[in-house]
């Protein structure tokens, strides 16, 4: 209880300190008027065609290293997903246990040992897994075409785990989840979330892992995967 | 208040300037750097209608501090997450090193963060019994080597690679090649191990989110997502400047961040953590500690002019341009911010204008840093000012009398000013190319010989040797 008294005390005087500093009695308590919020006013009301956010978002990927391949369906991605799978010789993979995604990607049909990101493991086991695994296969709320940037909601069945720890990412999406800008996804994140409704994290991710710390020299996946591939379903 | 370097700034110059192979790298880091950031900015359409958004946005948020942090604390709280103030760095160090041992912490490991290196971090925890490892390569690479950030974006730009690779050998007892790909492959199986058993995760704040209470975390590495999902403790520390009002406010600050440091469009990684995980969820932390810190921002906040400099996204672009930053690179500042914005927050601060004081003048006031700047501070004019604060606080000679005299009679009539400066900077406009300035500055043997003299050190060179090794060994 102590511990509360001090940190409420301490944050009333910390508040306090601010507003005197603003040269107020006390700090503000109603919502001061804002003149200007979010991106300029020209980018929220730019106009795309329907074909541009994805061809944007491959042209911009694929210039980070990514690769962007377009299927017609579910099966096509399935085939699409095990055949890069033998392209990197990989033996393992721990998906989420997205209903979007199982609904296209057939895992049993992918030709390495599948592993579901769920609650049939423990936490422990589960990280413990995906650090072995050679591929994480994720689905993607949005995809933002401007910057060739995948967003993802994690949660329970979505563990964060996934998209970071194999070397290669997977990120499987529908074409109709491409948008222009960031602009969209923020706008659409919080009204589906409502206030206070948020996943525990969301995940912009734009390329793979990379560092210019030693002589500028630029180097992949330091901590990250080292290869961010995505499948588009045109659906 | 931070530890001061034994040297004078005219004396770290000096010996800055001798270092070739520091100074070749700095040339190479920051030349790329500007020559990106110029590339990005051509290729956003309207940058300028962008850096007046940002600004915009960064001044209401500074302007209305108070009401915001009150938001945000409510909101981190609603999303479960715990919130504590800290006016100083003691109390900062004190808060965080006590979370540590409530949770019975043995590995601690950090992203990347400015304001714990401003806290001191590190050696607090350390003395506490725990062991403590950066994870952002840069800052890891420092820790071996024991020193500190020499830039904001690439602190270890200073370092080559065969001062690395040694670094390297000695943790592995065997020799690690040079080549880049051998030693980023060495981090990556060292780091992923602490990654693996850390008990804490310890991140800064890029910008957390009033309305809905998020921290967002910009990397390239991935290391803050590491640090935010393995552990089951996860504090993130933040400068209590360091937010923004709305969720819709990241696309601007999260595109004139990168795009000024690095030229990149967006980061690798952003993430937005929203609180400890929820019931359900497998990965991320078990408890959520947001730590605010004061630590003299409140008396920067107070003088309406200096509040601009709150308005910083740290981005370095500032550092990239300065031509003064060229020639000496970060460690010469000898404060933890470098750069034109260090030299006007360090002495405000650390509320100290006699030591202090003297960073205002590493600058030739050409003004490019200003016209860089993302969030359009005006760093010149409040270097400007900073000297005129510093005179008049009773620190002076003969020389900055002048200068002050100077520029008191140009500020008597306002427009005069801004048109000195305006000529001032476009005076530099044929040594500029590419945005960034690129003729040696015959002034720097000047600002080092004769514009620049430094008060009298109120303890001798000798004295604060003999404190300084007692400190170093206990
Ligand atoms: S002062 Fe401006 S240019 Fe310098 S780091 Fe801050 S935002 Fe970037």
């Amino acid at each position: 209880m102590t511990v509360i008294h001090g940190d409420l005390s301490r944050e009333t005087q910390f508040l306090q300190t601010v507003a005197k500093a603003l040269g107020r009695d006390k700090a503000l308590s109603v919502a001061p008027t804002r003149q200007e919020a979010g991106p300029p006013a020209f980018w929220r009301e730019q106009q795309f065609e329907n074909t541009q956010p994805l061809a944007l978002f491959k042209t911009n990927l694929e210039a980070l290293t990514g690769k962007v391949v377009i299927v017609r369906d579910g099966s096509e991605a399935t085939n699409q997903i095990k055949l890069w799978l033998k392209v990197l010789n990989a033996k393992s993979a721990i998906l989420w246990d997205h209903p979007t995604l199982r609904k296209y990607i057939e895992p049993a049909q992918l030709g390495v040992k599948a592993v579901f990101w769920n609650n049939e493991r423990s936490r422990e086991e589960l990280i413990e897994i995906a650090e072995q695994s050679d591929v994480g296969i994720t689905w993607v709320d949005y995809a933002i075409g401007y910057t060739g940037t995948v967003a993802l909601f994690n949660g329970a069945a979505t563990g964060r785990s996934v998209s970071l720890l194999p070397p290669t990412h997977i990120a499987v999406m529908r074409q109709a989840d491409i948008v222009p800008t960031m602009s969209t996804v923020m706008r659409e994140l919080l009204a589906r979330c409502g206030q206070g409704n948020l996943p525990s994290a969301i995940d912009f991710i734009t390329g793979p892992s990379r560092t210019s710390d030693i002589e500028m020299d630029l180097s992949i996946g330091v901590h990250g995967p080292v290869r961010i591939w995505a499948v588009v379903i045109e659906d | 208040m931070s530890e001061r370097p034994a040297l004078q700034l005219r004396d770290r110059a000096v010996k800055a300037l001798k270092d070739d192979q520091m100074r070749q790298a700095v040339r190479n880091a920051v030349d790329r750097l500007s020559g990106n950031k110029e590339k990005a900015a051509r290729e956003l359409p309207h940058w300028e209608q962008w850096r007046e958004q940002t600004r915009l946005i960064r001044q209401h948020t500074i302007d209305n501090l108070d009401y915001y942090l009150k938001m945000l604390t409510d909101n981190v709280r609603k999303a479960g997450g715990q919130v504590h103030f800290a006016l100083t760095a003691e109390a900062a160090r004190g808060i965080i090193t006590g979370l540590c041992q409530q949770y019975e912490a043995k590995l601690v490991v950090k992203s990347k963060s400015m304001v714990t290196e401003e806290i001191h971090l590190n050696p607090a925890l350390e003395k506490a019994g725990m062991e403590v490892v950066e994870s952002d390569l840069a800052e890891y690479i420092l820790q071996l080597a024991g020193e500190t950030p020499s830039h904001i974006i690439v602190p270890a730009i200073h370092k080559n690679r065969y001062q690395i690779a040694d670094l390297f050998s000695q943790v592995a007892g065997e020799k690690v090649e040079s080549d880049t790909p051998a030693l980023t492959r060495f981090a990556r199986q060292t780091l992923r191990e602490k990654f693996m058993e850390a008990d804490i995760g310890i991140t800064g704040c890029n910008f957390a989110v009033a309305e809905t209470g998020s921290v967002t975390l910009v990397t390239n590495e991935g290391n803050a997502r590491l640090s935010t999902a393995l552990p089951r403790v996860v504090i993130s520390v933040m400068g209590m400047e360091r937010l923004v009002p709305a969720f819709e406010d990241l696309e601007t600050v999260l595109s004139m961040l990168p795009r000024s440091a690095t030229g990149q469009k967006l980061t690798s990684y952003i993430s937005v953590i929203n609180g400890p995980r929820q019931a359900a969820d497998i990965d991320g932390c078990e408890k959520f500690h947001l730590v605010i810190v004061d630590n003299g921002r409140s008396r920067i906040l107070a003088d309406e002019e200096y509040r601009q400099s709150l308005n910083c996204i740290r981005c370095g672009a500032c550092f990239n341009v300065c031509p003064v930053y060229r020639q000496i690179g970060g460690h010469a500042y000898g404060s933890v911010y470098g750069g034109p914005i260090g030299s006007v927050i360090t002495p405000l601060l650390e509320n100290d204008f006699a030591f202090w004081g003297e960073l205002p003048y590493a600058s030739t006031l050409c003004a490019a840093c200003t016209s860089t700047c993302p969030a359009k501070i005006p760093l010149q004019e409040l270097l400007l000012k900073l000297r005129a604060h510093r005179v008049s606080a009773g620190y002076t000679n003969t020389f900055e009398k002048i200068a002050f005299g100077l520029w008191k009679r140009f500020f008597k009539l306002p427009g005069t000013y801004k048109f000195a400066m305006k000529a001032a900077s476009l005076g530099q406009k044929p040594l500029v190319k590419n945005g960034y300035i690129t003729a040696r500055i015959p002034l720097l043997a000047n600002w080092t010989n004769s514009r620049y003299l430094p008060a009298a050190a109120d303890e001798t060179f000798r004295d604060r040797w003999k404190k300084r090794k007692k400190q170093v060994s206990p």
